[in-house]
Parts: C-alpha cells; structure tokens; sequence
C-alpha cells in the first residue's frame, strides 16, 4: 500500500522530534504505578477479599453469581431463552473474539482518528454500551434465593460434626446412629458447661457413658457446644401459629406439603436459622436481606402473633 | 565496586540496553493522551504485584476440596500480612481486567493496531484471552459457595457448545463431576500454564512496541499523509 | 543563554529521576515489606504447646517406669492431625516424675523397661540405660530424651516435645 511507506517516514520524523522515554514517559508510568498501587491497597484494605463458606454441592439455596465483569455474559443468557442459549453462550463471545484478532485486517485504511472511522467507533460505543446496559441489569436483577447468614460458630461446629463422623452414634433431625442419644432432643437441652465437660471427659459428667474421650482442642470444643446448642429452639408455639401462618404467609411459602411456591420453601427453615432471626425477618425483611420482595409484618400481626409465628417457624426441622 | 560495575556494563551491554529501552525517542503525547499512553505499562505493573502476591499464596494453599477452603483460612488468620496479601491478589485481578480493558479500548479508538502494529495487537487480544483465563481458573481456588457454584455456572456455559459441548466441559472439569481433579486442574493452569505463555506473550508484545515504536497521538487533520505539510 | 536552557534542561532530568527513583522505591519498600512479613512469618508464629493428660498421679506405682501410651490431636497449620504417641513415666514420690521420650538416644529404637536388671534395655546395640536414663553401656551418645511435666489438680500432663537433648527438664 502507497501509504505504509509514507507513515514509516513520517512516524520516524514524530520519533526524532519526541522526547527520551527515559525520563520523561517513565515519569508517568511511574506516577500512575503509585495510583494504581494506592488505589489497590485502598480497595484491599477497604473491601479485603471475601471467603464465603465452603463450597457445598449439595446446596440448592446457592445464588451463583460471576465475577462482575462476566455478569454480562451472564445477564445476555437470560435474553436467549431455550435452544438459542447457545448463542449466548458460546457463538457470540466467539465471534467477539474472532472480531478482536480480525481487526487490524477489516480496518486496514490510514485513518486513525476515531471521527474518520466512523464504523468502528459506532461499533465500539455500541457494544460498550451493550455490556454496560448488561452489566446494570445483572446487578439490579434480584436473587432468588434469600441470603443465608450462618453463625459461623455453629457452622463450623457443623463441620467438625462432620468431620468428626459423630453421626455414627447420634441423631440429629432423625438422621444417624442409635448408639448415643439424639441430639436435637437431649443434648441442646444442657448447660455449655455441662456440654464443654462432656466433650473433654464424658465419663467427668455421665458415667458409664460410651462416649470416646476426642482429645479435641479448646477451640473445636467451642465450636462443638454453639452447635450443639443451636439445635435446640422450637420453643412451645401455641396452637394458632400454624392458622396464622396458613392466612398470612401459606399463599407465598410452602412447609411440608402446604402453600405456595412463590418465596423459599420453609420447611427446613429451622435448620437453618433461629428464632430470634426469623421474628426480625418477619418484621422487616428488607434490613436483613435488602433484595427480598416479601412485605414487613410489623403492625399487621401483633408481637405476640409474630413470636408465636418466629416460634413455629424455627421449630421446622423436617421431622 | 567501579570495576565490577563496568564489567557488567560491557559484557551484559547494559548501557546498548538501556539507549534501546529507555533512551529511544518517543512521540509526544501532550495533554491527557499521555497518561493513556501508561495503561499498558500499569497493566504490567499489576501483573508484577500478582506474580509476587500469587506465589507468596502458593506457599500455604493446597489445591484438595479437602484442605483447599481451611489453608485460605489459615492465610487469613494466621500468617502475618496474609489477608492483605490475599485482599492485593483479588483485587489486582480485577485492577488487571479493568486495566487490560482499558488499555484494549485506548489502542481500539486510536486506531493504533493499524500497521505496521498489527502483530503487536494480535498478541495484546491473546494476552487479554490469558488475563481472563487467569480469572477464571483462580476464581475456583478458594473453593468456598462463590468460586464453586461460579465455576459450576462457566462449566455449563461451556457445555452449551455445539456439538462438541459436552466433551468441552468434562476436559474443563476433569471428570463428569466437579471435584478433586478440577481444582488440582485449574491450579496447575493457574500457577504453571497460564503464568508460562503470558510471560512469552508479554515479552513478544513489549518487543514489538519498542521495535514498532510507540504509535502517536492520532490527529484527525494528519490521518491520510495527502494534506501532510501543509 | 543557551548555557542556561541546557543546565535547566539538566536539572530537571535529575529532578525527574528523582521522582521516579523515590515514587519507585517507596512501591518497592511496601511490596517488599508486606512480602518479607508474610514469608518470614513461621519466625514469629507461636508454637501451641498442647499438654498431655497422662491421668491421676496416685495411679502411678513409686519407682517403678511405666510406658504410656497417648494420642495427641494438634493442629499442623490448616489441618488437625491425630497421632498416637508414648512415653516412659518414673515417679519416686508421686510429686515428681520424669518422662521419657520412648526412642533410644542413639538411633531411635524403642527400648524396653527390664524388670529383672531394672535398666532400660535397647534392643537394636544392646544399648542400656539407667532407671534416671543415663547410659549405662552401648553406643547411645546421650542420656534420654525428656519431656516437660508438671502436675495441676492431682493431675499428670506432659508436653511430648524434646527439650534440652538428654538434659534434665
């Protein structure tokens, strides 16, 4: 082409008339470093990086979500219903990227100015202006799922339960050996002393017991007793709390085989959350999960109504 | 010391180096288009900061679905500065994306991958290709809800692919099912492939932006040489 | 004149470098400090000690070694590791006892408490030791390995951790 030859000459006339990289345009870089490097630190120290709990297969009240400069790809799934997922899926960001390497070939002409290409600057903004339309709804688009705070404690006493194969012998939920009483029933009843001298020395509280001494250290017996403790809840609910839930809540949410599907499933909801946590949701939900669309029942039920209710709920453990 | 020094100079040619990388004559860029002209070398400046934090990481993680999520837990409790080693790690990822991004639009809306740059821009699309396989991969690492269920949802994805979906998604997880071989998988990619051909893909690219030159500030008078000098 | 623009021309290229060296090595000083912590911090981490209950100290026979067997569950780092371990417990009053680590000082066999010599016997070099572990006869290079002890509410608890080769502890 006539013109290559022309910018070589005129890009060799720009280089002699330009200043020494050194140190002039390491000035900059080196300044913008700085930024970056402040602005990195302020966001590590600001935000940290978050570790949620582990990751759990058999958890379906996950919302997954991609990092936010996937959200896009994302967002653009939901616009392709069905067979065209695909499009979505895959042949767009294909093509994207074929588009990407082609570039220096389809836009060959001397131009460079942004204004004197008109073509691909429009192509430029629009898709620009695409992601970012995406991206807004992907973050304004509400989670299904409620968020799920776990105490941490008791999550990892959960986990040592686990860990620890005590399901061997116990029961909890009605699922478990029978060799050592049932959890959920026995032990939450007991005093954190009583639970922390158990773990350490069985025999110390219960004689005759068959509990194995665990040598377990200080901190697994603290998760250990938050756990056990934590089983226990469902505090007497009166009689009217399964009527008031069937007027209030049942067109919505489903326990058992009753209700609606249009919010979670709260069959397990003891398992899951105490009472004092449930009578706070029901009061205002939005200030424990600010996506949730379901409506605050304080003032439409009276606090003993909304007790009752909290009480009902954490009782629901699937048995 | 004087010695020494001047025996490095010669038999490593430091100074030939030093007039080649740092007292070659760029064009002007006045104004705010030169601070445009940093977003490479910020890009480069925030992979330095992953390759130092990213290895300090490796010293105490284990890539196992048994151990991976507590040895995170050991970072960020128990090593000195391992949350803020970790918090720079995650954060710079997401810098190095926007940066790459940035930097990705600058050359694109200057024209600058027109030639005799277009090598350099072929090269630049795949080490943008590698940044995003380096988010990807790592994302899975801390294996808490986020990492696995995301991954879960970039498997499927993957698996929409016509035809050969399915054989795509099983070499991506190493297996049918999401586990032990995916994470073992994904850190190999992570902190052996990807970090060797980003390292030659960055090398090619710094290559040919010192041997093309740095290109200018487009002027929308000067495209076409037609009018030049006039 | 142009003496003067060429010396302003200088002196702003060494302020530039200035700038560029002190911006470039205070990034340098923050990276390299946060790196060196987070390599160096096995220096500053505390060792758990993690003391053993061994039981009532009025089970123990007077003057008579006894070799108990433990389990003792610590954390390595991320991971909390069971391992069964031993030592050898003399007590001459039932106030104070000495344990001893379970390997023979020479290459780590398990020894055994002779009750007809009343000597600890090596079974690898004939080696043996006395009842307060000095070496009687045998290649062992040092009196036994002992652990700390120490007895809180009528209790035996040591610490199966070698301190102070063959030293009393």
């Amino acid at each position: 082409m006539n013109w290559h030859q022309d910018y070589i000459e005129r890009y060799k006339k720009l280089k002699e008339q330009g200043k020494s990289f050194f140190p002039y345009a390491v000035l900059k870089d080196t300044i913008m470093a700085f930024f970056i490097l402040g602005l990195l630190c302020w966001f590590a120290y600001h935000f940290g990086a978050a570790l949620e709990d582990p990751a759990d297969p058999t958890d379906s009240n996950y919302n997954p979500r991609p990092e936010w400069y996937f959200l896009f790809l994302f967002q653009a799934l939901k616009l392709f219903p069905g067979n065209l997922e695909s499009v979505a899926a895959v042949l767009l960001p294909g093509l994207g990227v074929t588009f990407l390497f082609l570039l220096p070939f389809l836009d060959r002409g001397p131009e460079r100015h942004f204004l004197k290409r008109p073509f691909f600057t429009l192509l430029g903004v629009g898709t620009l202006a695409g992601i970012g339309y995406l991206t807004y709804q992907g973050t304004v688009s509400p989670l299904t799922n409620p968020i799920v705070e776990k105490d941490p404690l008791v999550f990892a006493g959960q986990r040592l339960y686990v860990s620890l194969n005590c399901s061997y012998c116990h029961k909890i939920g009605g699922k478990g050996g029978t060799v050592g009483p049932e959890l959920d029933k026995v032990a939450s009843g007991e005093t954190e002393d009583w639970l922390e001298k158990h773990f350490r020395e069985p025999q110390s509280v219960s004689p005759g017991s068959a509990m194995p001494k665990l040598n377990l250290l200080d901190d697994e017996i603290k998760v250990l007793v938050a756990f056990i403790k934590s089983l226990g809840g469902g505090e007497g609910f009166t009689e009217e709390a399964p009527k008031v839930f069937a007027e209030n809540c049942a067109m919505c949410h489903k326990i058992g085989k009753e209700g609606a599907e249009v919010g979670p499933d709260l069959s397990l909801i003891g398992t899951a959350r105490d009472k004092n946590y449930i009578r706070k949701y029901i009061e205002d939900p939005s200030k424990l999960n600010p996506t949730s669309n379901m409506p605050g029942y304080k003032g439409q039920l009276t606090d003993v109504q909304i007790e009752d209710l909290a009480r009902y709920l954490s009782a629901q453990k699937g048995n | 010391m004087n010695l020494i020094w001047e025996w490095m100079k010669s038999r490593l040619a430091l100074q030939e180096i030093w007039n080649a990388l740092f007292s070659r004559h760029v064009p002007e860029a006045e104004g705010w288009a030169g601070w445009l002209y940093t977003l490479g070398s910020a890009s480069l400046f925030v992979f330095f900061i992953q390759v130092i934090t990213g290895s300090l990481l490796a010293m105490n993680y284990v890539p196992s679905p048994d151990h991976a999520y507590d040895s995170i837990r050991f970072i960020n409790e128990q090593v000195i500065f391992g949350k803020w080693i970790r918090a720079l790690h995650h954060w710079g990822a997401t810098f190095m994306v926007v940066l790459v991004s940035l930097h990705m639009l600058r050359v694109y809306f200057m024209g600058s991958y027109k030639y005799p740059r277009e090598a350099t821009w072929i090269v630049g699309v795949i080490l943008f290709l590698l940044v995003m396989g380096f988010s990807f991969t790592g994302y899975l690492l801390p294996w808490d809800q986020k990492s696995y269920w995301a991954t879960m949802v970039g498997a499927n994805i993957a698996s929409q692919t016509p035809i050969i979906g399915s054989y795509v998604a099983k070499i991506l997880k190493g297996g049918d099912e999401m586990g032990a071989v995916t994470l073992t998988r994904f850190y190999a990619i992570h902190t052996l492939v990807l970090p060797g051909l980003i390292l030659v893909a960055i090398l090619i690219h710094l290559f040919l932006v010192v041997w093309h030159g740095i290109s200018e500030p487009p002027q929308k008078n000067k495209g076409s040489d037609k009018k030049e000098g006039a | 004149m142009e003496e003067k623009n060429l010396n302003n021309k200088i002196s702003r290229r060494s302020f530039l470098t200035y700038v560029i060296v002190s911006l470039g090595g205070l990034m340098g000083a923050i990276l390299t400090g946060l790196g060196c912590g987070y390599f160096l911090s096995p220096i500053w981490r505390k060792k758990e000690d993690s003391w053993i209950d061994l039981g009532l100290v009025k089970d123990f026979i007077e003057g008579e070694p006894i070799k108990i067997d433990f389990t003792v569950r610590k954390r390595d780092a991320w991971s909390t590791i069971e391992s069964k371990s031993s030592a050898w417990i003399i007590t001459a009053n039932q106030k104070d006892f000495i344990a001893f680590d379970p390997k023979c000082t020479h290459l780590g066999c398990p020894y055994r408490w002779s009750v007809e010599k009343r000597q600890f016997l090596c079974p690898c070099h004939t080696a043996t030791f006395s009842v307060d572990g000095k070496v009687v006869s045998g290649p062992p290079p040092r009196a036994l390995d002992r652990y700390p002890t120490k007895v809180v509410g009528g209790h035996l608890l040591i610490l199966p951790q070698v301190v102070g080769k063959g030293k009393e502890v």
